[in-house]
């Protein structure tokens, strides 16, 4: 019996140790994963079921009433917010960071090797400490609560020049060479040769920085001085019982409900792309 | 922090001749240009703006070194750094500890090890509103899911997000769950890299578990061990969303975290000079950090 036992563990290339190790750790990833089943669960329940002695996981009865009440406030208007600022960042910042990232590994011109060094080193500066200033900035000359404050700082994320630059190192260069026999300029090359090549880096830094520019935060939260400028994390931020008073008014349901739609996109985003998330990140240090 | 140990790959211009692609400034300056204006010129400014009395309105005044020599009397600026200290000496081990376990287990092709990569993963890529909402929920004294569980074991209900003594660690907790995934991603690519052979004719020796993963795997991770180590005390040095989030700093203060003091210092009080000396104190905490991190790890290869 515990030969049989043991050839098959073998053929899997496991142990017997692993016999409780994989329930434990299996059990330990259900665990980890409780705060979002907590989170929707909360979400569906009437508000009188949620303060309850005797924990449900299943609630009794459900209702779709809190998440009718988030849109009491202007949600639609943050996640219009967020969506064209996550966006257009986004875009911009792969984009750019695709062109710089190729004339760092394919051009050569003086000054190539320090540029790429002053983008390394501008890594050690965390965006915290440039936001005071930076938001007086903007102040000054008008553009506080606007998109341009939303969208502009974000574009300069060196993570999309470090993929794309560690990509075309190895890019084949017969390729380029046929295309400038053909009398390709170098902006011909990039776009029509380099580029459509490069999807894999492009999806890699499109999902890493589109989840960071959903997520962001602190400069939403300084640069937004009128509600219907904010997005969408910054405006469900209210509905916390300390920073706002809306909790206090509706209960955690609907606070749970806004949270719920806050989390899908990334969520989405995340299942149907995990192995671009985790290639890209194991590439390099992000910053967050 | 791995991107340093790559710079050199491209091989830097030699002192051949080569002819100058014109067109690679104009491709790297769409980003460059950005770049500079809204990454680096604010530090620039920011210097400027530290020596300045500087509320919204009105003009800047030029004070010197006021701002800094305040700061370093200021006792609540003591509090936000003191803060800052616990929370990475809670947060920075446990992520560690608890992402090379959980990157260790995932690495084993158990069945549904897949499944386990996602949980662990998933709570990294949803915004600080999710983690701090979901968790001053769960953590809240009366209701909350923690409590419920931790009353089974005897204890008496905790108040993780509203005592002086508690809120720091409630806090913790959520980070934990946040950060973890970066650090588990990292340490599971690091793992993988570890040829499969190596592992096996340790367990063909004889080498059970635990000396395969001391003698084997260990001495592979170490630079990985350090820079999850370092990113993730840099990243708590900058510990903000989910402090504003779950209980904006308080009470009293307890779970302040410097990035807090410096909002609640411009956006509060409007002292933009001051606020901005803060930050440049906190940046030169991150540089050492990051320094010295570099020192030691030139000084062991």
């Amino acid at each position: 019996m515990t030969a049989w036992l043991d050839q098959k563990l073998e053929a899997r290339g496991l142990e017997r140790a692993d016999l409780f190790i994989w329930p434990l750790g299996m059990a330990v990833a259900a665990l980890w994963a409780l705060p979002f089943v907590w989170m929707v669960s909360t979400s569906f329940k009437f508000p009188g079921d949620v303060m309850t002695k005797d924990i449900e996981w299943l609630p009794h009865r459900i209702t779709l009433n809190n998440y009718i009440k988030v849109f009491d406030y202007p949600v639609i208007r943050w996640g219009f917010n967020s969506v064209v600022q996550a966006t257009v960042s986004t875009f911009l910042c792969v984009l750019f960071g695709a062109m710089a990232g190729y004339a760092l590994a394919r051009m050569r011109f003086p000054g190539r090797d320090t540029l790429f060094y002053v983008f390394l080193a501008s890594l050690m500066i965390p965006t915290e400490v440039s936001v005071i200033p930076l938001l007086l900035g903007f102040v000054k000359i008008g553009w506080a609560s606007s998109y341009q404050a939303l969208i502009l700082p974000s574009i300069g994320n060196v993570f999309s020049v470090y993929i794309f630059r560690q990509f075309f190192l190895s890019f084949p260069k017969e390729l380029e060479e046929a295309a400038k026999m053909d009398g390709a300029g170098p902006f011909n090359l990039f776009f029509r040769i380099a580029l459509p090549l490069a999807r894999a880096p492009a999806i890699a830094a499109s999902v890493i920085i589109f989840t960071l520019n959903w997520n962001n935060f602190l400069w939403p939260l300084l640069v937004t001085f009128d509600e219907s400028m904010k997005t969408l994390p910054v405006g469900i931020a209210a509905f916390t019982p300390v920073v706002g008073t809306q909790t206090q008014i509706e209960g955690y349901s609907v606070a749970m409900a806004a949270v719920t739609i806050l989390s899908i996109p990334s969520l989405l985003l995340f299942c149907f792309l995990q192995r671009y998330f985790i290639q890209g990140l194991s590439q390099g240090s992000v910053k967050q | 922090m791995t991107m340093a140990a790559n710079m050199d790959a491209s091989g830097a211009l030699g002192a051949e001749r080569y002819e100058t692609d014109r067109a690679g400034y104009l491709l790297v300056a769409f980003f460059a240009i950005p770049f500079f204006l809204f990454n680096i010129l604010p530090v620039l400014f920011g210097v400027y703006v530290s020596f300045t009395r500087w509320s919204i309105v009105g003009s800047p005044k030029w004070v010197g070194l006021e701002n800094f020599s305040k700061a370093f009397s200021d006792q609540w600026v003591a509090v936000a750094f003191r803060n800052v200290f616990l929370y990475g000496l809670v947060i920075v081990p446990c992520v560690t500890g608890l992402g090379l376990l959980f990157a260790l287990f995932v690495n084993k092709r158990y069945p549904l090890s897949g499944l386990a990569r996602t949980l662990f993963f998933a709570p990294t890529v949803v915004s600080a509103t999710v983690i701090g909402l979901v968790w001053v929920w769960m953590l809240d004294t009366q209701y909350g899911l923690v409590n419920y569980y931790l009353s089974f074991l005897g204890f008496d209900d905790i108040p993780w997000l509203t005592s002086t003594r508690w809120s720091l660690i409630g806090v913790s907790i959520a980070s934990v769950w946040w950060d973890l995934g970066l650090a588990f991603v990292l340490f599971l690519a690091a793992l993988q890299d570890i040829p499969g052979e190596i592992i096996d004719a340790a367990r063909v020796d004889g080498a059970n578990r635990w000396q395969r993963f001391k003698h084997v795997i260990l001495p592979h991770l170490r630079p990985v061990i350090s820079m999850v180590v370092t990113l993730q005390l840099i990243s708590t040095l900058r510990i903000f969303s989910q402090v504003y989030v779950m209980t904006n700093g308080g009470p009293a203060s307890s779970s302040s975290s410097p990035i807090h003091y410096i909002y609640n210092l411009a956006i509060v009080r409007n002292l933009f000079g001051y606020a901005a000396a803060v930050s440049l104190l906190l940046f030169a905490l991150i540089l050492a950090i990051t320094v010295v991190q570099r020192f030691l790890l030139r000084e062991r290869a």
